[in-house]
């Protein structure tokens, strides 16, 4: 794996950046949010390449340095073959008054592996903090593995936050009662499938972009 | 239309359905009634082909054709339809794009060319009239949220789309208040045609009351003990299923 330069970005008062990491092996980003700043980034593995034996990396940290600060991480990664994604967040709420939200997504087949290490923290004058996470994983294999580390500091007690880690598989009922409709196995998952990644590609706010990755999401399923 | 013949069905080992025999024609209504666990729920379970149940003696033809050779999304289209008893919920997948896709597959399996995008909502406009379904319902994802009622009515909304032949209501009755189950049921009566037919699973006596059977069956133990007319429906809510240990 190629070495690792991280970007320093800081987002100056009241700015809103839009950050799309696309495919990117080596990703490694810190981020320092100054007052009413929102950062929106986005996370997306995914390729119909035939090896399917990439490997992506990224490294995200987000410190809020100031009041009324958003910070909403998303991800997703639809691997296959034997294709690896390992994603580390870490979101430093250093004030209080800020909101972040992380929902990172994965679908794993064949010997596919995927990680989500997500840190929160909250230190303890950071009062009227609001902070979730979420992490939802479906194996289609037997092979495939989900390594999920949620961890979570909070040091102040004025505070809402909670996380959240599932990883399951295609929920059968649902099949059959598509089946039961007339829709093949196969179309049937599809369905469930890209209904699953919806969440984190319909808060893309490049639409063309969503676009293509729904079709992409079809030929490779 | 449909003829079961000395059906036996398991399910993780256990039999269940101990040599079921009936036969449906064109037209009729058949209401199949009978105690907890006696299979009523495993019959409609094995004829739409859920994957949990083998069966592993007799034969099922559906319209000239063996149904038990059929994966169960080729039953569906050759015109079989379940209404759940506990209808399944589909996050992030509307009813518009489920029906759209059910029906399109459902006319490819005939030959026919997939609906314009406004024939579909026209037809979707129509069904929805007919049973008195909620706008609002069919762009909301899959049964998600729905209340007892709304799911049990979008399984009616979705058989009017589908226009099966052989209909199987599983406890259609289960769940509703008295003014849902009319709506329910009024909606079950208008798709009735010459040419279609029914199996109406219930427990209670009072859904017969709005869809009227041709005959009564009573399930008890993997197999039809006893077959009557709509009065024998009655005579169970009187009477109970005592007489089974005679």
């Amino acid at each position: 794996m190629s070495k690792a330069i991280i970007q320093h970005i800081t987002l100056s008062a009241g700015e809103t950046r839009e950050v799309v990491i696309l495919n990117q092996p080596n990703a490694q980003y810190h981020f320092i949010q100054e007052e009413g700043s929102t950062l929106r980034l986005h996370i997306l593995c995914l390729t119909d390449s035939q090896t399917a034996d990439e490997q992506w990396q990224s490294s995200i940290t987000v410190e809020q340095n100031a009041t009324n600060c958003r910070t909403l991480l998303y991800g997703m990664g639809l691997l296959h073959g034997t294709q690896q994604a390992h994603i580390r967040t870490a979101v430093l709420h250093n004030v209080g008054d800020g909101y972040s939200s992380q929902l990172f997504k994965f679908v794993l087949d064949d010997q596919a592996k995927g990680a989500f290490r997500g840190e929160l923290k909250i230190l303890p004058n950071a009062q009227q903090v609001e902070a979730y996470q979420t992490n939802r994983n479906i194996l289609l294999s037997r092979q495939a593995e989900m390594l999920t580390e949620p961890q979570l500091e909070i040091y102040a007690d004025d505070v809402k936050a909670s996380h959240g880690a599932t990883t399951g598989q295609l929920d059968e009922s649902a099949i059959f009662y598509m089946q039961q409709r007339g829709i093949d196995r196969d179309t049937a998952a599809k369905l469930l499938l890209c209904a699953f990644f919806d969440e984190v590609l319909n808060t893309l706010s490049d639409t063309e972009l969503q676009e293509k990755l729904v079709e992409k999401i079809n030929t490779i399923l | 239309m449909l003829e079961i013949k000395n059906l036996h069905a398991s399910i993780a080992g256990k039999e269940i359905l101990k040599g079921l025999n009936l036969t449906i024609h064109e037209g009729e209504v058949h209401a199949i009634m009978g105690p907890n666990g006696a299979g009523k729920s495993t019959l409609s379970n094995v004829l739409t082909g859920h994957p949990a149940y083998t069966v592993t003696e007799g034969e099922v033809i559906f319209r000239g054709k063996n149904l038990l050779d059929m994966v169960p999304e080729v039953r569906a289209r050759e015109g079989i339809f379940l209404s759940f008893q506990y209808p399944v919920e589909i996050p992030g997948v509307s009813v518009v794009n489920f029906m759209r896709t059910a029906v399109n597959e459902k006319r490819q399996h005939e030959g026919k060319q997939p609906l314009k995008a406004a024939e579909f909502l026209k037809l979707m406009r129509e069904k929805k009239a007919l049973v008195g379904m909620d706008n609002k319902l069919t762009n909301r994802s899959v049964n998600e949220g729905f209340s007892g009622g709304e799911k049990k009515r979008n399984e009616i909304f979705q058989m009017a789309m589908l226009e099966p032949c052989l209909s199987i209501l599983d406890e259609t009755d289960s769940g509703l208040d008295i003014d849902a189950l009319r709506i329910v049921a009024e909606g079950v009566n208008k798709l009735k045609t010459p040419h279609t037919a029914s199996i109406v699973i219930t427990h209670y006596q009072r859904l017969l009351d709005y869809i009227v059977p041709d005959f009564v069956h009573v399930l008890a133990d993997g197999k039809i003990v006893r077959t009557g007319s709509k009065d024998l429906a009655l005579e169970l809510e009187a009477n109970g299923y005592a007489f089974l240990n005679n």
